[in-house]
């Protein structure tokens, strides 16, 4: 019995995208997924501050607000940000309210980092037990969240935030680069 | 032999879809809040290392959700809470396994639609080649030069 021909393009019309579908599927960055937490309110946290202070997320309610998770080891893409974030609170700061939560870090090391890098002006939450990490659903340092004056997380930026970026989120927040 | 290749296809799903169902239905071992946790943990996604579980990671990450797991089954949360919790806010990525039902019976889908197509491939082929052997000579023959070139093109 002759095969006819179209019989056997069969093989290849099903093996060609198949084999694509793996090879692309299997290159993708799982970090690069949206976080599932987009346009739903953002995870309340409360802590203390590397000054020692208590801080709630209850004390960023009806302004825009930056959730900038980081460490002191995560170099280079933390010290890369250091100065966007800088310059992100020397213009924004009041409208817009910035905190910091540091991931699996020490006190002296998150010292240090600033003493170095540039002291801030925003809060920055000490997270010693992980447990902001994870209600963010944070793959790891350098992360930024983008929530709105209603307290809706409208973005996640993972990686080192860069002007090109956060003069992205600053209009999807309604302030003006 | 060939006589025998279908019924034995159907044998065989037959018996799995059985050892399936008995997989199914076989009730499941009460398990200790830390057998449960540790369960957990290996259905969870490691979130900064590549292709490790949880339960496998000595990441401050995966120490700080193992924790957390022991912590919500300890305030009275079923496993089934647990994961969904930890799904709304890594998303599904976190599952080391796809949860959706859809993804574990497309093999199945694709063994049984496989054996079907086979079957009638095979009874097919058995189809068109007996009336061959009887046709000897006339027009007939032409006829069926015919027909075969008209499938080829």
């Amino acid at each position: 019995m002759r095969v006819p021909w179209l019989r056997l393009l069969i093989v290849p019309l099903v093996l060609v995208p198949l084999a694509w579908l793996l090879f692309t599927g299997l290159g993708r960055d799982p970090r690069l997924i949206p976080s599932p937490l987009i346009g739903k309110p953002m995870p309340a946290f409360s802590g203390t501050t590397l000054e020692g202070e208590p801080f709630s997320s209850a004390d960023l309610a009806g302004k825009p607000a930056i959730v900038n998770f980081w460490a002191s080891y995560c170099i280079p893409s933390c010290v890369d940000e250091h100065p966007v974030l800088l310059d992100l609170a020397a213009r924004h700061v009041p409208e817009l309210q910035m905190v910091g939560v540091l991931v699996n870090d020490t006190p002296e090391g998150a010292r240090g980092f600033l003493a170095r890098y540039g002291e801030v002006s925003w809060p920055n939450l000490l997270n010693a037990d992980g447990s902001i990490s994870i209600d963010y659903g944070v793959t790891g340092p350098p992360e930024t969240f983008f929530v709105d004056a209603r307290g809706i997380v409208v973005a996640r930026h993972v990686g080192p935030l860069t002007p090109a970026v956060v003069a992205q989120q600053l209009a999807a927040l309604g302030l003006t680069p | 032999m060939r006589r025998m290749a279908l019924p034995i296809a159907i044998a065989a799903l037959l018996a799995l879809a059985g050892l399936v169902m008995v997989e199914l239905l076989r009730p499941a071992p009460a398990l200790t809040q830390a057998e449960q946790a540790q369960g957990i943990a290996g259905e969870l996604r490691c979130p900064d290392c590549q292709a490790l579980s949880v339960a496998e990671s000595q990441t401050a990450a995966a120490a700080a959700i193992r924790r957390q797991i022991v912590e919500q089954l300890g305030s009275g949360r079923t496993p089934a809470q647990v994961r969904a919790y930890f799904v709304a806010r890594y998303g599904e990525w976190i599952l080391l396994a796809p949860s959706s039902p859809v993804a574990w019976w497309i093999p199945v889908a694709a063994v049984i639609g496989g054996t079907g197509m086979f079957a009638w491939w095979w009874r097919r082929g058995r189809a068109t080649v007996a009336p061959a052997v009887l046709v000897p000579g006339s027009g007939v023959r032409e006829q069926i030069r015919e027909e075969v070139e008209q499938l080829d093109a």
